[in-house]
């Protein structure tokens, strides 16, 4: 790993377990605080009668240091010998959850903090779940005040217990259970020989081990179209490549338009014959065919390409102050798309504390809450399940002008979510002695066609095709693209299979002597 | 090879497109500094080698000449459409600092700026300020909403989620765009080491001192360093243990200096 690759940390977890503290002595050990800063702080300290407060490295407001509480999250910075760090603080209270999420969502790692005497409580499970929803995996749990408790190993196994478990419930196992006196700097920077029966590595050596979570580029391509700019005789479609990578000459589908091409050009200014550019990069592409192509279409390469959808399950956190409706009308924002999206169901009302289920087909979800969702959008867009591709498995929902939530996709509910396949009617013809044939039997889910001209020239020389389907439900998409070129088909049944037969020609055959082909 | 500039680059362009796309009247502030410069050299990869939007600098008369002259000869190099905005009739009354540093800023800085924003109609400004310049800017959001009066409502900020902004605002909200807010001053530096970016002379030290944050004559000093070159002011940032902006009078007013500027419009 480069030393300079900074590392972003989210601390979380109840409000009073030590958070500030933690950050304090994080920048302490670590020789970040300036000088001047640090006197700054003091001066504030004194002049307000209290000791000195790390807290005020990050609660910069003067309505955080009056209150003692953290209202909004920030971000400060500070160094090991391995790499710099941006932290990012995140308020405890649950009013200012949104804030909270705001900060975590943009974390690669995140330190989970729970009070040793205290124990689990309500918003450190919350805030678990809230970092398993953002898809945070790189978790440091951190226990923290064992100096008040004579560093007794019992304790720390109970609360270790505990979180374990509860984590075990959203996903996440964490790296590392540390225990820790943020306070006394035990096993925070160095070990002070309070917990003797502890071989772990301490918080900083913890964090080293993580890794900058990138964009991936193993993944299938994904550039969502940002915008398009018709500059200098050229169409440039801009965006940012989300994931995998994207090549000069490419073929490529637009989705949900469904248009095909090639990448004429990479982009870049003052790069110019740019062969490729891989997840992370901002760029524009040119394509061979003038298309006419809007932003929120999702460009990727045909034989993996996100799903088309309408109809989708989703997990919703909510943090506005009015409620999330069933049967409401909301913008979902996914990637660079926005579609009306309306509520079929809130299938099940979630406590986030405790992650019970405590109602079923709820009207509601009231803010800090959490809902699986049934979502029906008024138009098409291209998307992946969260578990597939978090960049573009999550979307936000706008309630009237501003940001009310956020969401993940678990699985796609109407048909055509499943796999929305493209297939290219030219590479699955197969011509052979006993007639010509398309296989379908092996394709899942709903499907859809790249009609070619080889294709239909096939057709309109007189030849007939015979489709084996899977199932009657692919009879539909079959005729539609028959409609769609002025083709006739008939279909029979021979056992549990499904035939359809497709030709050019105005006059109808009978079954009999379709059999007979 | 993809490092943190290219990522931290790449964030910048992205919300750059982002507001582009989203806004119609839409204008930089430029200061003249390292920040805003640096910010420019972003637009131009987002955009293709072009600055879609005009730059408006606020002049409070106080600057030094050094800025105005690399000001006015960078614009012309960039093809940038400049507007100078000045709070003429504060200028006239012979506002100064000592009348009280945080007054002189409202007056020359945010009002000036406010009149620039009604005159052109601009529905949003990009601002490079950067989350770890100072306490109140490392709770800003990269989309950041005004109200009819400027005000920041910074008890209450809209959810950013993952790189969703708010986009969408009420009638009369005036929206700041905030480019470079995720970059720490040492990543700017590297970047302009990087990049080959033109900075003001002013930076460079001269007889053992130098800028590091720049501003209006009666309110910045210099430090001492004898950093001449980018690669000197990196090696020196790297042991450097004092806040970018001590040298920067209107920040050590009041504890919350800063916060208070800037709930009602400062930059």
């Amino acid at each position: 790993m480069k030393q300079d690759e900074t590392l972003k940390i989210v601390i979380v977890g109840h409000v009073d377990h030590g958070k500030s503290t933690l950050i304090g002595r994080l920048f302490y050990d670590t020789g970040s605080i300036p000088e001047t800063r640090y006197q700054e702080i003091a001066a504030t300290c004194r002049a307000q009668g209290r000791e000195f407060e790390y807290a005020y490295l990050m609660d910069a407001l003067e309505e955080e240091r009056d209150q003692n509480i953290t209202i909004d999250t920030a971000s400060t910075f500070f160094k090991t010998e391995k790499r710099p760090y941006v932290i990012i603080d995140a308020p405890g209270h649950k009013q200012f959850l949104k804030n909270m999420i705001t900060g975590a969502s943009s974390a690669d790692a995140a330190i989970l903090l729970v009070d040793g005497v205290e124990g689990v409580r309500e918003q450190t499970k919350r805030h678990a779940y809230v970092l398993s929803l953002l898809g945070i995996r790189q978790v440091v749990v951190t226990i923290n005040k064992l100096d008040m408790v004579g560093y007794d190993q019992k304790v720390f196994r109970s609360v270790e217990n505990d979180i374990r478990a509860f984590l075990h419930s959203v996903d996440i196992v964490p790296s590392y259970v540390i225990p820790i006196s943020a306070r006394d700097g035990e096993n925070m920077a160095t070990r002070h020989g309070g917990t003797p029966w502890y071989t772990g590595p301490t918080v900083l050596e913890a964090l080293d081990t993580f890794e900058n979570v990138r964009a991936d580029s193993n993944l299938p391509l994904r550039l969502p179209v940002q915008d398009v700019y018709k500059w200098d005789g050229k169409r440039i479609y801009a965006g940012r490549v989300e994931t995998g990578s994207v090549a000069k000459g490419d073929e490529v589908i637009f989705l949900p338009s469904g248009k095909i091409t090639r990448v004429k050009s990479v982009e870049k200014w003052q790069c110019p014959d740019l062969p490729s550019a891989r997840a992370g990069e901002c760029i524009g592409i040119t394509t061979e065919d003038e298309l006419f192509v809007e932003r929120g279409e999702i460009i990727a390469h045909r034989a993996n390409a996100p799903v088309r959808t309408r109809e989708l399950r989703a997990s919703i956190f909510w943090l506005a102050d009015q409620p999330f409706k069933a049967g409401k009308t909301y913008t979902l924002k996914l990637a660079t798309s926005e579609v009306q999206a309306t509520v079929l169901a809130i299938e099940e009302r979630l406590d986030s504390s405790s992650l019970e289920v405590t109602e079923r087909f709820a009207v509601e979800l009231l803010p800090t809450e959490v809902g699986n969702v049934l979502l029906s959008l008024k138009g098409d867009i291209a998307a992946d399940v969260f578990s597939e591709n978090i960049r573009v498995g999550r979307f936000v929902v706008e309630d009237g002008t501003m940001i009310g939530g956020g969401g993940i996709i678990r699985s796609f509910a109407d048909n055509s979510g499943e796999s929305a396949q493209r297939i290219n009617l030219s590479d699955q013809f197969i011509a052979g002695d006993e007639g010509n044939l398309i296989d379908l039997t092996g394709k899942r889910g709903s499907i859809d066609f790249d009609v070619t001209v080889s294709f239909l020239d096939t057709l309109v020389k007189g030849n007939r095709i015979l489709f084996k389907l899977r199932d009657p439900s692919q009879i539909e998409p079959v005729a539609l693209m028959a409609y769609e070129h002025h083709l006739n088909f008939t279909f029979s049944r021979a056992k549990d299979q499904v035939n359809l037969i497709l030709f050019k020609d105005d006059i109808v055959r009978t079954v009999d002597e379709v059999h007979g082909l | 090879m993809y490092d943190h500039l290219d990522e931290l680059e790449a964030q910048s362009i992205y919300i750059f497109r982002e507001a582009y796309r989203k806004f119609e009247n839409l204008a930089m502030l430029y200061s003249i500094g390292k920040d805003s410069t640096t910010m420019i050299h972003l637009a131009r990869k987002a955009f293709f080698g072009k600055i879609p939007f005009p730059l408006v600098h606020i002049d409070t008369t106080y600057k030094y000449p050094e800025m105005i002259e690399y000001r006015d000869r960078m614009a012309r190099e960039w093809g940038a459409d400049l507007i100078v905005g000045r709070n003429e009739e504060a200028i006239k009354e012979g506002m100064s600092p000592e009348a009280g540093r945080l007054v002189c800023c409202g007056k020359l800085k945010t009002d000036g700026l406010t009149k620039v924003i009604e005159e052109n109609e601009f529905h949003g400004l990009f601002l490079g300020i950067r989350r770890d310049e100072e306490g109140s800017r490392a709770k800003e959001r990269v989309f950041s909403p005004r109200d009819k009066n400027f005000e920041w409502a910074y008890k209450d900020q809209p959810p950013e989620l993952w790189d969703q902004f708010n986009t969408n605002f009420e009638a009369g909200t005036h929206i700041r765009v905030h480019p470079i807010l995720h970059w720490t001053e040492l990543n700017i530096w590297e970047y302009i080491q990087r990049e080959g970016i033109e900075i003001c002379p002013l930076y460079f030290a001269k007889e053992g001192k130098r800028f590091r944050s720049l501003g209006c004559m009666p309110c910045t000093k210099p430090i001492n360093s004898d950093a001449a070159t980018v690669q000197e002011i990196i090696d020196e940032l790297k042991v450097i243990n004092t806040p970018e902006r001590a040298g920067r009078a209107q920040d050590q007013e009041n504890a919350y200096a800063m916060q208070k500027l800037r709930a009602k419009g400062y930059m």
